[in-house]
């Protein structure tokens, strides 16, 4: 062709780079590295965020179970914390270890702020050789400040902040509140049993502690008659009211009675 | 509207493109099912017009590639939000052009352009190069090197919108109401930057262009 005689454009020359092709090794490189690419893409690591969001969605997911598990595991915590330490105040009986050992280790129960205290006192009492010096288990209530170390010092082993906490706050509570209020509450068994045989004693007639009938009626009646001043017309006045009421409707009409001041009256 | 949208308009008018887009449904349905290496399938089908798309947008082989590879692993990626409501051809051109654009959005001043071979068994291209050559052997291959760089210099000095509505039709071969689509623009919009870039590629390969 003679190139003289062909027009040429910028479409033409354009058009040449429709011709424009990679080598054949091209591809081979470019499928291996499409290929390794995509293996990346399917075996993308995670960042750690990613995964504890995931872990996240889990517990948020199935909250109740797991809100109802800690439940539990805290109830058994607690139930298992206060067994440990009953056990361990009642494992051994006061009576084991034999009477020269209980008579050895006397029993200081008096002045025991709090039950743990006197439980690990029980515990010393029946393992003879590790009987605490007496002022150990001699607490004051005057501060939990001094009355800690003693209880840790008792209770070796077992002893753990939480129940320091427990006898600390025992102790403030019974420094700070009324007497009544520490030994019904969280008075040593010897207050709780007081206590007890107190509520549990059989409950009074209330008209068998009231004062006899006569008596009764004479203070009643007194500060109505005050111009009666010999017992005689006192005595008098006393009986004419015995015949005019009975006992039962006297009882019956007290409210009919009026108290102003020293005086009683009567409305029929 | 989106320019891909606007591919995917143009691309799927066709019933060849219909068939083709049912081929390929099936295949991206086996790769949704787990089948991962039924997505090889479609690279090796698809791998030369995509690489050349964003080749003749880019003017660099290895970027192209990169780019190619990394359209690839998106749609790979993204293929369980496949809904075949398009064809996958329209959807991977979709993926292709707007990576394209964006990395040539991010890499304006960095004009390094590496250029592939002219193949040999093209008639066109044969042709044009014996139109303006005599030479032969090694100085023919100089004349055709030095002619890609030309046009290549040419095309790197338009614009980005510039270059594409020249890529697109003149290299792509869309129609100026397709191209118009494609770039979210009007049908005069895209001839006058199709006149203003050809303006500009004359003034550039003026020694190589004969009335």
């Amino acid at each position: 062709m003679n190139r003289s005689d062909r027009k040429i454009t910028v479409e033409d020359l354009l058009r040449i780079k429709r011709a424009e092709r990679p080598p054949p090794e091209f591809w081979s490189r470019f499928e291996s590295e499409i290929r390794a690419k995509q293996l990346a893409a399917i075996v993308v690591r995670r960042p750690w965020w990613d995964g504890a969001s995931r872990v996240f969605a889990v517990v948020y997911r199935n909250r109740l179970p797991f809100g109802a598990t800690a439940a539990l595991a805290l109830a058994w915590a607690g139930v298992h914390y206060e067994g440990g330490l009953s056990l361990t105040g009642h494992a051994v009986p006061v009576g084991t270890a034999g009477p020269t050992a209980a008579a050895r280790a006397p029993v200081p129960r008096v002045q025991v702020a709090s039950a743990s205290v006197l439980l690990s006192a029980k515990v010393e009492i029946g393992a003879p050789d590790r009987a605490p010096p007496p002022q150990a288990l001699v607490v004051s209530n005057a501060s939990h400040l001094t009355k800690a170390p003693v209880a840790s010092q008792t209770e070796s082993a077992s002893r753990t902040p939480f129940v320091d906490g427990i006898e600390i706050a025992l102790v403030d509570f019974r420094a700070t509140g009324p007497d009544l209020a520490k030994g019904g509450v969280f008075g040593s068994d010897r207050e709780f049993e007081a206590s007890v045989a107190s509520v549990h004693q059989p409950a009074a007639e209330p008209l068998t502690q009231m004062d006899p009938a006569g008596e009764r009626l004479e203070r009643l009646l007194a500060p109505a008659l005050p111009t009666y001043s010999s017992s005689g017309a006192r005595a008098f006045a006393s009986d004419r009211l015995k015949q005019k009421a009975s006992y039962d409707r006297m009882y019956e009409s007290m409210d009919r009675y009026g108290a102003g001041g020293m005086s009683l009256e009567f409305r029929f | 509207m989106n320019a891909s949208k606007a591919i995917e308009k143009t691309l799927v008018a066709s019933p060849e493109r219909k068939l083709e887009a049912d081929a390929d449904l099936a295949v991206v349905r086996r790769v949704q099912a787990g089948d991962v290496a039924a997505f090889d399938r479609l690279i090796g089908k698809y791998r030369e017009r995509v690489l050349g798309i964003i080749y003749n947008m880019t003017s660099n082989r290895e970027d192209a590639a990169d780019l190619a590879q990394d359209a690839f692993i998106k749609a790979f990626q993204s293929i369980h939000r496949f809904q075949g409501q398009s064809s996958f051809f329209t959807w991977l051109y979709r993926i292709a052009v707007n990576s394209t654009l964006s990395h040539l959005r991010k890499n304006r001043l960095r004009s390094f352009s590496s250029l592939e071979s002219i193949g040999e068994d093209d008639p066109v291209s044969r042709e044009l190069v014996d139109a303006l050559t005599d030479k032969t052997g090694a100085g023919r291959e100089a004349f055709v090197r030095e002619l890609q760089e030309k046009l290549n210099d040419a095309m790197l000095k338009l614009s980005i919108n510039h270059r594409t509505v020249v890529t697109l039709f003149e290299i792509d071969g869309l129609s100026h109401q397709e191209i118009a689509e494609v770039m979210d623009c009007s049908v005069g919009t895209v001839r006058s930057r199709l006149h203003y870039a050809k303006q500009l590629l004359q003034a550039e390969l003026q020694p190589y262009l004969r009335r």
